[in-house]
C-alpha cells in the first residue's frame, strides 16, 4: 500500500471516530430521564399545547430514527443545539473560545516538547548519572501533582506575595489587551501546563533514546571510530524520535485535560473555563458540544501523528 | 496485599525453576518444590529487595499511616469534623490547628484526615475495577486472538481516543453525582492500558514452550490460564495498578475540584472553595489539600516504583511513566 493509501485509509478512520462520537452523544442525550427537553418537559408551568410546541420544535415528535439522522447531520453542519445559559447557539459560543485555548494550548505543546526533549537527551548522554537523576526527579515530581494546584501555588507566590503577575483572565482592562499584556496574562498558565507535562515526553524521549543506544549499529558506529557525539545526535536521535511522535497525540490528549483544569483556575477563558462554568450551569448542550470539540481536536491530532510518521518512518508498511 | 502478592508470584523461585514446575507434569516434583518454600524467609527477601528502594520505603510508609490515620480518624479526631470550632472564617494555622481553619471554620488538618477516606477508596476501588477489566480483556483477547482480539482491541482503542477528562466529566455530569458511578467511571476510562499491556505479555507467553507443551499434552484452557498466563501476569498486574494509582488520585481529585462529586469532605473539595478565598489571602485552604492530594500519588509513584524493580527486575533498568510503557508496546 502506499503512502497516499495509507493516509486516505487513516482519514477514514478519523472521520468513522467522528461520526462515532456524534453518535454517542445523541446515545446520551436519549439516555437521560426525559431526553434532551428535559428542562421544558418537567415544568410545572408549561400547558399541553406548550409541551407540544416544544415537543414539535425539539424534533422528539418525529420517530428515533429521523431524530438520529437530523441529529448526526446536525453535528456535522454545526447545528448543535442552543445554550441554556447563554440563550445562543452552542456552535457559536464553543467556537468563540477556542482561540484562546489553542493560544494557551500551542506554546505549552511546544515548550513541552522543547524543554521535555533536552531533558530527556542530557539524560540519555549519561544514564543514571547526578544529572540524569536529577532531572528526572524534576519531571517526576510535577508529574504526581494536579494541574489545578500548581496553579494555586503559583499564584499564591507570584501574585498574593511578589505582586509581579496578573491574578487571572487573558487581558486586564487597563492593558487593552496589547502583546505584552496578553503574555503577562498567559506566562503563569503555560508554565504550570508545560510543567505537568513535562515527564511524559522527557522520560519517553530518555528512554526510547538508551533503547537505541543499544542497538548494534550503534555498536558498530562505535567500532568505525566515529565520535561520541556524531553518533548520538546523527545516528540515534533519528530513530530515537519515532515513538516519541507517535506519542504526540496521547500528549495532546493529556494537554486537554491539563488545560481545563489549569484555564479554570487562571480564568483563562478558553474552553476549559467554558468547561467548568457550563458543568456549574448544567448546560447540557454546551457540555455535549465541548466533548465533541474536544474528541475532534484528539482524533484530528492523532491523523495528524500519522500522517507524521508515515513520512518520517520509511519502514513502516502503510498498513 | 504485598503478602498475597509474592507468594503468588512464587517471588522465590528462579525462572528456571517455574520452567520446571511448568514442564514437569509429575506430581511429586511439584509438589516438593512447593513444600520447600519458606514463606517467612520469602516475605523477608521480599521487603528487604524493596526497602533498598529508599524511595519506594518512603512511600510505602506515608501510605501506611495515611490509610491508618482515615481508618481511625473517628479516634483522632473525636466529635463531627463538620463542627466549626472558631468564627466562620478562614484564619491561618497555629499551633493548635496545625494546617488553619476554613471558610466555615472547621479544622483543616480533620478534614483532610477525613478527606483520605475519600481519596483513598476511591483510588482502591477504581483501581481494582480498571485492574479487572484490563487483565480480563487483555487475558481474553491474548489467549483466543483472531476476530475477539481484534474487536477488543479496536474498542480499546476508541476508549483511548476519546478525551478522558471530558468524558468523565460528561459522563458524571449525566449520571448523578454519586460516590460509585465516579469510581465505576474512572474504572472503565482507565481500563485499555492495562488491556493492551497484560494483551502483549500473554500473547509472547502463549509462544513460550512450557505453554506450548501444556497445550500438545491437553490441558484444558482453565489450567493453562490460571495455573499459567494469570500467575506470570499477576507481577504486571501489580505494578501497573499501583502505577495507575497516581492517575486515579489526580482524576478524582480533578472531578471533586470541578464540583462534580457528591462528598463535601475530600481534598479535591477543599480546593474547590478554596477558589473563593484564595485572594483574600487565604492560602492555606489550598495549600494543604492539594499537599495531600499530590504527597499521595507520589507515594503510589514510589511504591510502584519499588514494585517495579523487584517484581519485574527486566524493566529494572527504566524509570519510566505508564505512557511510555504503552508507547514500547504499541
Amino acid at each position: 500500500m502506499g503512502l497516499g493509501k495509507y493516509l486516505l485509509k487513516r482519514s477514514i478512520i478519523a472521520l468513522l471516530l467522528i461520526f462515532f462520537v456524534a453518535t454517542l452523544n445523541f446515545v446520551i442525550v436519549h439516555l437521560t430521564p426525559g431526553g434532551p427537553a428535559t428542562i421544558f418537559l418537567l415544568n410545572p408551568h408549561i400547558s399541553a399545547a406548550g409541551r407540544k410546541i416544544v415537543l414539535e420544535q425539539f424534533g422528539l415528535d418525529k420517530p428515533l430514527y429521523v431524530q438520529y439522522e437530523i441529529y448526526i447531520a446536525g453535528m456535522f453542519t454545526g447545528n448543535w443545539g442552543t445554550s441554556y445559559f447563554y440563550n445562543e447557539p452552542a456552535f457559536q459560543v464553543v467556537a468563540q473560545r477556542i482561540p484562546a485555548t489553542l493560544l494557551l494550548m500551542v506554546p505549552s505543546l511546544i515548550l513541552t516538547i522543547l524543554v521535555g526533549g533536552l531533558f530527556g537527551i542530557i539524560g540519555a548522554r549519561k544514564p543514571f548519572s547526578f544529572v540524569d537523576r536529577f532531572l528526572s526527579s524534576f519531571a517526576f515530581f510535577f508529574y504526581a501533582m494536579p494541574a489545578f494546584w500548581l496553579g494555586f501555588v503559583l499564584l499564591t507566590f507570584f501574585v498574593l506575595f511578589l505582586h509581579v503577575l496578573p491574578a487571572g483572565g487573558m487581558t486586564s482592562i487597563s492593558g487593552g489587551g496589547s502583546v505584552t499584556d496578553i503574555f503577562s496574562h498567559l506566562f503563569l498558565p503555560v508554565v504550570s501546563l508545560t510543567l505537568v507535562n513535562l515527564a511524559n515526553f522527557s522520560l519517553l524521549m530518555r528512554s526510547s533514546l538508551m533503547e537505541v543506544m543499544d542497538q548494534n549499529y550503534i555498536t558498530t558506529a562505535k567500532g568505525k571510530g566515529l565520535s561520541e557525539r556524531l553518533i548520538f545526535f546523527r545516528h540515534a536521535m533519528r530513530n530515537a524520535l519515532l515513538p516519541t511522535v507517535t506519542m504526540t497525540g496521547l500528549f495532546v490528549g493529556f494537554l486537554l485535560t491539563g488545560a481545563i483544569l489549569t484555564e479554570s483556575v487562571f480564568s483563562w477563558p478558553g474552553l476549559g473555563l467554558l468547561t467548568f462554568d457550563s458543568i456549574e450551569s448544567r448546560d447540557y448542550p454546551i457540555i455535549l458540544s465541548l466533548f465533541f470539540i474536544f474528541s475532534i481536536m484528539i482524533i484530528v491530532a492523532n491523523l495528524i501523528t500519522d500522517v507524521v510518521y508515515g513520512l518520517l518512518d520509511p519502514r513502516i508498511s502503510y498498513d | 496485599m504485598l503478602f498475597t502478592a509474592f507468594w503468588i508470584l512464587g517471588y522465590h523461585m528462579t525462572e528456571q525453576e517455574q520452567l520446571e514446575v511448568g514442564r514437569v507434569p509429575s506430581k511429586d516434583s511439584a509438589e516438593a518444590l512447593v513444600q520447600e518454600r519458606n514463606y517467612l524467609q520469602e516475605a523477608f527477601r521480599f521487603f528487604r529487595d524493596f526497602s533498598r528502594n529508599r524511595g519506594a520505603l518512603f512511600g510505602l510508609v506515608f501510605l501506611l499511616v495515611l490509610t491508618i490515620s482515615a481508618i481511625f480518624a473517628n479516634y483522632i479526631f473525636p466529635g463531627n469534623p463538620n463542627t466549626s470550632f472558631l468564627v466562620p472564617r478562614p484564619l491561618p494555622p497555629t499551633l493548635q490547628y496545625p494546617f488553619g481553619t476554613d471558610d466555615v471554620g472547621r479544622n483543616l488538618l480533620e478534614l483532610v484526615v477525613y478527606g483520605a477516606r475519600t481519596s483513598l477508596t476511591i483510588a482502591f476501588v477504581a483501581g481494582s475495577i480498571l485492574a479487572l477489566l484490563g487483565t480480563v480483556v487483555g487475558l481474553v483477547a491474548g489467549y483466543y486472538g483472531g476476530l475477539i482480539d481484534g474487536g477488543l482491541m479496536r474498542t480499546a482503542d476508541i476508549f483511548l481516543t476519546l478525551p478522558t477528562l471530558p468524558l468523565i466529566l460528561l459522563m458524571a455530569a449525566l449520571l448523578g453525582p454519586s460516590l460509585l458511578n465516579i469510581m465505576l467511571i474512572i474504572g472503565i476510562t482507565n481500563w485499555p492500558f492495562m488491556a493492551r499491556l497484560v494483551r502483549s505479555n500473554v500473547l509472547s507467553m502463549t509462544q513460550r514452550e512450557f505453554i506450548q507443551i501444556e497445550k500438545v499434552m491437553g490441558a484444558s484452557t482453565r489450567r493453562i490460564v490460571f495455573r499459567h498466563l494469570f500467575p506470570n501476569q499477576f507481577s504486571l498486574i501489580l505494578v501497573y495498578t499501583s502505577l495507575s494509582l497516581p492517575l486515579v488520585i489526580l482524576t478524582e481529585a480533578a472531578i471533586e475540584f470541578l464540583g462534580l462529586a457528591p462528598i463535601s469532605i475530600s481534598w479535591g473539595f477543599l480546593l474547590n472553595v478554596s477558589t473563593h478565598y484564595w485572594i483574600a489571602g487565604a492560602w492555606w485552604m489550598s495549600f494543604f489539600p492539594g499537599v495531600a492530594i499530590f504527597m499521595t500519588s507520589l507515594a503510589f509513584y514510589l511504591v510502584s516504583e519499588g514494585l517495579k524493580e523487584v517484581l519485574t527486575p527486566t524493566l529494572k533498568r527504566k524509570r519510566d511513566s505508564l505512557v511510555v510503557q504503552l508507547a514500547e508496546r504499541k
